[in-house]
C-alpha cells in the first residue's frame, strides 16, 4: 500500500455520450512514483478516463480530483504540473518546430533548455521545419518533447507510441525510465502496444466498456497469472492434471500447457512435483494476461 | 448487390448530398417555374437545367473521385469500370429528366419536339460531361463549386441560356452528333484504367472536407510532407518576438499570458503569411469595384468579413494542452473574438469610407444595352460585422463538431440577414437610428458571451461530445 497521497482522485465517476457510457462507477487512485499503464481495447474509455484527470471532459457523476483540486476547475498552477500528449497530435501546424517549443515553453517557468536541447538531438527532430510538414512519427516526438520538456510531476501519455518506428520506441520506453527515476514523477500510459507497456509499469490498469476490470501492482498481475508447460517423462499424461484455477489448458501427444490463474507459484510447484513429469512454471506475458482478464 | 449498386447508395447515404440536393432542386424548380410563366421561345428560359448537368456532372464526379482515393477501392476486381457505369447512369438519368421540361417548348409541332428533345438531352450531357472533365482533371476540384455564382451571374448577364437554347433548337443535329461525340470520348476516358491508377491512394478534398479540420489537416500533412524539401523559407521571427514579448511581461499562472498566446495562434499565422493577406485585400479591391456595380448589392462587403472570420479557430476546444486551465480559455478567446470584430468592423468601414470617393471616379459602365453605375458602400451599416461576427462564432461554438452544418447555419442566417436588407430596405432605413443599431448588436454579444462562458465551463472542451 502507498501511504502517500494520491495526486489523481477519481470517485464513482461516470461519463455518458448520448447513449454511449463512456466512464462507468470509476473509482481510481493514482500514486505519485509510478508508471501507470491504462490497458484496454478501442472504445475501452481509456482516453476519457485521461482527458478527466487534466479536466477537458468534465464528469456527470462523481468527482475527479488532481492536485487536490476538482478536474474542471485546474488552473495554471496545477496544469503546471501536469504534461499530457493527446492521441489526436494536436500541434499548431504553421509555426516552425523551434516556434512551437518556443512558443510552449513560454507558459512554463521550469522548462528545461538542455533536456530540450538532447531530446531535439536524440530523436533527430528539425527544429527548422514546419510543424504542419512533420511526418506522424516526427510529429509524435514533438509532442513527447512539448509535454515533458518543463519535466511535469505527471506525465499523461495518451497512445504515444503508436506513430513511432521500433527504434524510436525504444528510445522512448529508456526516457520514460530517465523520468520516472526522478523522485516523485507519476506518468501515465495508454497503449495498445502492450510488449512495450510491459517493459516500463509498475502499474496496471485494465479497462473494458467503460469500466475498470484491473487496477493493481504490475508485480502483483504477473504473479496472478502463470503459464504451466508439462512434458511427460515416457508414456503419456495423466487423464487429470491437479492443478487448480486453469483458465487455458492445451494438450498433446504427452505435452500440455496450461494457463492457471490465483494459484501461488509455490503450491504451482508442489503440485507439480506430485506428477512424474517435467514441469515448467513461467510467468505470462502482458499481452495474454490482458486477454485472460478482458475475456473473463 | 452489385458493386453499382452499393456506389449508387452513396447517392441517399451521405447527408451532406443532402444539402445539395435542395440546393439543385432550388435551382431546378426556379428554372421550371420560369419556362411555364414565361414560354417564350428563344430567351434561354428553357435552358437552366440543361446547364444545370454542368453542375451536376461537378458534383456526382467527385463522388467516385473520393471513393478512388481510398486505397484498394478499386484495385478490388470489377471496381475499375465501376466509376464509368456509376457517372453514366446518373447522365442518363438526370439529362433525360431535364430535357422533358422541353415537351413544353412553343411552336414545335410532334417531329420538331421529339428531336428537340433529344438535342436537350444531349446538350445536357455536353455540359454533364464538361462537369465531370473539369472534376477529374483539377485537383481539388471541389473549390470549383466557390465559383458558381459568378458563373450563373455571368451566364445570365451575357445571355448565354439564350444562345443555348437556339443552338438545341435552331441545330438540332448539330447538338446531337456533339453530344454523341462527347459521350463516345467520355466513355473510352473513363475505362482507362489509368485514371483509377492516379487517385488510388492519393488524399484529396472531397465533399465539404474543406469544414473537416481533421481531414484537411490530414490532407495538409501529406502533401506538406511531400513539399518538405521546398520549404525551407522561414517566417519572420518579428512576430514571434513580439507576441512572446508581450506573453512574457505577465506572470505565470497569469491570465495575460494566455490572453497573449490566444492572439499569437489566432494571429501569428495571418501576419506571417502576409502574403496570402495581401492578395486577400487585392481580391478584396477587385470585389469592390465589381459589386460596386450590382446596386444594393455592394453592402454585402459588411457581410462577407463575418463569413471569413467564422473560419477562424476560437482556443476553446483544443486538446494540446498548456497551462492555461477552462477560465484562461475563456478569456482568451473572449479577447480573440473582441479583438478579431474590432478589426474586422474598422477594416470594413475602411473600405465603405474609401468606397465614397471611388464612386465619384468611377465611370459608367455600358453592356448589352444596360447603364451600370457603380455605387458606394452605406457607410451607415458598419456595424454589422460587430453584430454578425458574435452571431457567427456563437454558431461556431454550438456546431463545433458538425462543420459542415456550422457553416451552413451561419451562411443561412447572414444570407437571411442580407435579404432581409434587401427587401426591407426601405422599412429598414427609416427605422435605423442608435438605439434599433445598439440593440441587436448588444443582445448578440450577451448571447455569444453567454454560450462562451457555458461551453468553456461546463462542456467537454476537446475530442467527442455531444
Amino acid at each position: 500500500m502507498n501511504n502517500e497521497k494520491p495526486i489523481v482522485q477519481m470517485r464513482k465517476v461516470c461519463k455518458r455520450f448520448g447513449n454511449i457510457k463512456a466512464l462507468d462507477d470509476i473509482d481510481l487512485e493514482i500514486h505519485p512514483g509510478r508508471i501507470i499503464g491504462l490497458l484496454g481495447a478501442n472504445g475501452a474509455g481509456k482516453s476519457t478516463l485521461l482527458r478527466h484527470i487534466i479536466g477537458l471532459y468534465l464528469e456527470d457523476e462523481g468527482e475527479c480530483v488532481t492536485f487536490g483540486c476538482k478536474a474542471g476547475k485546474l488552473t495554471p498552477k496545477e496544469l503546471g504540473r501536469i504534461g499530457y500528449v493527446p492521441q489526436e497530435g494536436e500541434l499548431l501546424e504553421w509555426m516552425t518546430v523551434k516556434q512551437l517549443i518556443r512558443y510552449v515553453s513560454t507558459y512554463y517557468p521550469n522548462w528545461n533548455r538542455q533536456l530540450e536541447e538532447k531530446y531535439v538531438a536524440d530523436y533527430e527532430i528539425s527544429t527548422k521545419a514546419r510543424v504542419g510538414s512533420l511526418s506522424p512519427g516526427q510529429r509524435q516526438r514533438l509532442a513527447i518533447l512539448l509535454a515533458i520538456g518543463f519535466e511535469p510531476e505527471l506525465l499523461i501519455l495518451d497512445e504515444p507510441a503508436a506513430a513511432l518506428d521500433p527504434v524510436a520506441r525504444a528510445r522512448f520506453l529508456d526516457l520514460l525510465l530517465q523520468i520516472i527515476q526522478t523522485e516523485n514523477h507519476t506518468i501515465i500510459i495508454s497503449s495498445h502496444i502492450l510488449s512495450d507497456v510491459e517493459k516500463v509499469i509498475d502499474h496496471a490498469v485494465i479497462m473494458k466498456e467503460g469500466r475498470i476490470l484491473l487496477d493493481c501492482s504490475f508485480d502483483e498481475l504477473r504473479e496472478r497469472f502463470s503459464r504451466v508447460r508439462i512434458s511427460a517423462l515416457g508414456g503419456e499424461l495423466p487423464a487429470e492434471l491437479p492443478f487448480e484455477n486453469v483458465v487455458h489448458c492445451k494438450r498433446s501427444d504427452g505435452q500440455a500447457i496450461l494457463t492457471v490463474q490465483d494459484c501461488p507459484r509455490k503450491k504451482l510447484q508442489e503440485q507439480a512435483q506430485k506428477l512424474n513429469c517435467w514441469v515448467e512454471i513461467e510467468t505470462l506475458p502482458l499481452e495474454e494476461i490482458y486477454k485472460i482478464v478482458v475475456s473473463s | 448487390m452489385s458493386i453499382l449498386t452499393v456506389n449508387l447508395k452513396h447517392l441517399y447515404q451521405r447527408r451532406g448530398l443532402w444539402l445539395v440536393y435542395v440546393c439543385l432542386g432550388f435551382f431546378a424548380f426556379i428554372g421550371i417555374a420560369v419556362s411555364f410563366k414565361h414560354p417564350a421561345a428563344g430567351q434561354g428560359q428553357f435552358t437552366g437545367l440543361v446547364v444545370l448537368a454542368f453542375v451536376v456532372g461537378l458534383l456526382l464526379a467527385l463522388l467516385p473521385i473520393e471513393i478512388l482515393s481510398k486505397p484498394f477501392s478499386y484495385c478490388l476486381p470489377g471496381h475499375r469500370k465501376v466509376v464509368r457505369n456509376f457517372i453514366f447512369l446518373v447522365a442518363v438519368v438526370f439529362n433525360f429528366l431535364t430535357s422533358l421540361l422541353f415537351l413544353s417548348y412553343p411552336g414545335l409541332n410532334s417531329w420538331q419536339l421529339v428531336l428537340v428533345i433529344c438535342s436537350a438531352f444531349s446538350a445536357g450531357l455536353i455540359f454533364y460531361w464538361l462537369g465531370v472533365w473539369l472534376a477529374f482533371s483539377f485537383r481539388n476540384s471541389a473549390a470549383f463549386i466557390g465559383f458558381l455564382p459568378l458563373v450563373i451571374f455571368g451566364s445570365t448577364f451575357f445571355g448565354l441560356y439564350a444562345i443555348i437554347e437556339r443552338a438545341i433548337v435552331g441545330n438540332p443535329f448539330v447538338v446531337i452528333l456533339v453530344g454523341v461525340l462527347s459521350s463516345c470520348v467520355a466513355w473510352l476516358w473513363l475505362g482507362n484504367a489509368g485514371l483509377a491508377r492516379r487517385y488510388c491512394g492519393v488524399p484529396g478534398i472531397g465533399f465539404f472536407d474543406a469544414w473537416n479540420r481533421d481531414k484537411m489537416q490530414k490532407y495538409r500533412q501529406v502533401r506538406m510532407a511531400k513539399k518538405w524539401d521546398k520549404l525551407k523559407k522561414h517566417p519572420s521571427p518579428l512576430v514571434e518576438t513580439f507576441f512572446l514579448g508581450r506573453m512574457n511581461r505577465y506572470d505565470y499562472v497569469g491570465t495575460g499570458r494566455y490572453i497573449w498566446g490566444a492572439l499569437y495562434t489566432a494571429f501569428g499565422m495571418l501576419v506571417l503569411s502576409w502574403k496570402e493577406v495581401l492578395s486577400i485585400l487585392l481580391l478584396a479591391l477587385v470585389i469592390v469595384c465589381f459589386v460596386g456595380y450590382m446596386g444594393p448589392g455592394t453592402n454585402i462587403l459588411f457581410i462577407m468579413p463575418g463569413l471569413m472570420v467564422a473560419q477562424m479557430r476560437l482556443p476553446v476546444y483544443s486538446s494540446m494542452l498548456i497551462s492555461g486551465g477552462r477560465t484562461e480559455r475563456y478569456r482568451g478567446a473572449m479577447t480573440l473574438v473582441i479583438t478579431a470584430a474590432v478589426l474586422v468592423t474598422v477594416l470594413a468601414t475602411l473600405v465603405a469610407a474609401l468606397s465614397l470617393p471611388l464612386a465619384t471616379i468611377m465611370p459608367d459602365i455600358t453592356l448589352r444595352g444596360r447603364t451600370l453605375t457603380f455605387s458606394a458602400m452605406n457607410i451607415e451599416l458598419f456595424f454589422i460585422p460587430l453584430l454578425m461576427i458574435p452571431i457567427a462564432f456563437t454558431i461556431q461554438l454550438i456546431y463545433y463538431r458538425r462543420p459542415v452544418v456550422m457553416m451552413v447555419f451561419i451562411m443561412l442566417v447572414f444570407m437571411l440577414l442580407f435579404a432581409t436588407s434587401i427587401i426591407w430596405r426601405e422599412q429598414l432605413s427609416a427605422v435605423i437610428n442608435p438605439m434599433y443599431i445598439v440593440s441587436p448588436v448588444v443582445l448578440s454579444w450577451v448571447l455569444f458571451t453567454l454560450v462562451l462562458r457555458y461551453v468553456c465551463m461546463r462542456r467537454c472542451l476537446a475530442g467527442q461530445s455531444v
